[in-house]
């Protein structure tokens, strides 16, 4: 459920005098018709059944607001009645007012013992039913609104927590992360875990030499463009945004939640990345910019996730060798350009045509002590 | 609601009943119950099933006055005490008793 379906739900909350539905439990059908005019009258919508076991599947199917429940019933009498359904977590909370013609202490006790919350004595007075029916209605409303504002201060704070969200991770992804959040979690787990990821690295290729020549307001504005259209792809496809440096944004995939198709996704954000930026870079080349492109890098393998930093700066990022090879690779590509490892190629070759790929064999990649296989994608 | 205008002893006040108005709707039921009941009052009399007499006094008892027939209840109530006490003779002049009345009422509503 979205965070957005839990507002519009937090802003229906009770209304003073809401909908009050009572079930009338009476084995005599007179009773139990009496009973549900008057309370008809007062407004609120009685239904009837004239036995226990019919009771607890009306209750089951629909969960009344309150229930009047005859004692003296055919089958399972009113008290057993009345020990289930406050047995049972989900309809404990239902007021139940017995209904009795015993006046002895030894029913009322009996009564009392089987949870029910008020007596009424047959034959049955008006004002007394009303007065404890009203009595119960008032306590089921403010429980109900009290209900209401815990639910409205729990829906603030997930929006909250999603607003914060959404500056790293899709919409979407976001909003699974807090429908997974327990009460008391923490956002974000404190202590760091080992995880296999695929890392890919975007780079604005010879931005670098573009900040040379522009102006800087007019740099910000380039950038800010730049981002907006390739952070839009990378959570299409859900991918974490874990970085941005400079002109270079690192976006982990199979982080935090597993997403077996991780390759297939980080190769689909590439594509989608170079492709949307495309518009723009001729809108740049028509404003007299140099030309420029997008420039990717993907690697897989494990990663380590956690909180990296100091106490007064820390992100919650990956590292390891998959973002690496990913930032090497980066550094190597050409605009338009997406260079693959060899793990991330051979998961999703059969999705590149064919023509579009060229193997560049083992690269012997900086900091590496082995020859990474390399595969290059020119869109 | 006002208390309906029955005296003890069966003078004609005897059988007149004020009844809620917005109850009206229901009487016409209440009153086919209450000769079916009557019916089966005098089969459980001749059956001398005493039990089935207790539970019939015992239903009597709690819906009269609710629909403002105290002397529904207050026959009832002698029905149900009566039949504890297997006396068949109480037993028969409550029914009879029964009987007259739901012959004779008058209802009216307020």
């Amino acid at each position: 459920m979205s965070v957005m379906s839990d507002l519009a739900k937090a802003g229906t909350l009770a209304p003073a005098r809401a909908e009050f539905r009572v079930l009338v439990v009476d084995d005599d059908p007179d009773m139990a018709a009496f009973l549900a005019k008057l309370l008809s009258v007062e407004g609120m919508i009685a239904d009837t059944v004239l036995d226990g076991e019919s009771a607890l599947g009306r209750v089951a199917a629909a969960p009344p607001d309150l229930i009047l429940l005859d004692v003296m019933l055919p089958g399972a009498d009113g008290f057993t009645i009345c020990e289930k359904l406050k047995g049972d977590p989900a309809t404990a909370m239902i007021p139940i007012v017995l209904v009795t013609a015993l006046e002895d202490q030894a029913s009322r006790v009996r009564g009392i013992r089987a949870g029910g919350d008020d007596f009424l004595s047959k034959p049955v007075k008006r004002e007394e039913l009303l007065a404890r029916v009203n009595t119960l209605r008032r306590l089921h409303e403010t429980r109900r609104e009290l209900e209401a504002r815990r639910l409205a201060a729990e829906v603030q704070r997930k929006e909250m927590l999603h607003k914060a969200f959404t500056r790293y991770v899709s919409p979407r992804l976001a909003d699974r992360i807090i429908a997974e959040l327990g009460d008391g979690d923490a956002p974000f787990r404190s202590a760091a875990q080992r995880v296999s990821v695929v890392a890919l690295f975007a780079d604005l290729r010879g931005f670098t030499r573009l900040t040379e020549r522009t102006a800087v307001d007019e740099v910000v504005g380039l950038l800010n463009q730049y981002f907006s259209v390739i952070t839009e792809a990378a959570y299409r496809h859900e991918g974490t945004i874990f970085g941005m440096a400079g002109d270079a944004l690192l976006v982990g995939f199979n982080v935090p939640f597993p997403q077996p198709d991780a390759a297939a996704r980080a190769w689909r954000a590439a594509r989608d990345m170079v492709e949307s930026f495309n518009p723009m870079l001729a809108a740049w080349t028509a404003q007299g910019h140099m030309a420029t492109g997008v420039g990717i890098g993907i690697a897989s393998g494990e990663a380590i996730l956690g909180n990296i930093g100091s106490p007064h700066f820390m992100s919650h990022t990956i590292i390891g060798d998959a973002v690496n090879t990913a930032a090497r690779l980066v550094h190597m590509a050409k605009p338009a350009e997406i260079l693959l490892a060899g793990p991330v190629y051979q998961a999703i070759s059969a999705q590149i045509p064919a023509g579009a790929v060229q193997p560049l064999g083992d690269v012997a990649l900086r900091g590496k002590s082995d020859a990474t296989p390399v595969f290059s994608v020119r869109l | 609601m006002a208390a309906p205008l029955y005296n003890s002893g069966m003078n004609d006040s005897a059988y007149n009943v004020i009844v809620a108005k917005d109850l009206e709707d229901l009487i016409p039921v209440f009153l086919r119950n209450r000769s079916k009941e009557l019916e089966a009052l005098r089969a459980a009399l001749a059956a001398a099933d005493f039990e089935q007499m207790r539970q019939l006094g015992h239903r009597m008892k709690g819906v009269g006055t609710s629909y403002g027939f105290n002397r529904v209840s207050s026959i009832g109530k002698l029905v149900e005490d009566g039949a504890r006490g297997g006396d068949r003779a109480a037993l028969a002049a409550c029914i009879a008793e029964y009987g007259d009345f739901l012959s004779k009422v008058k209802i009216a509503y307020e």
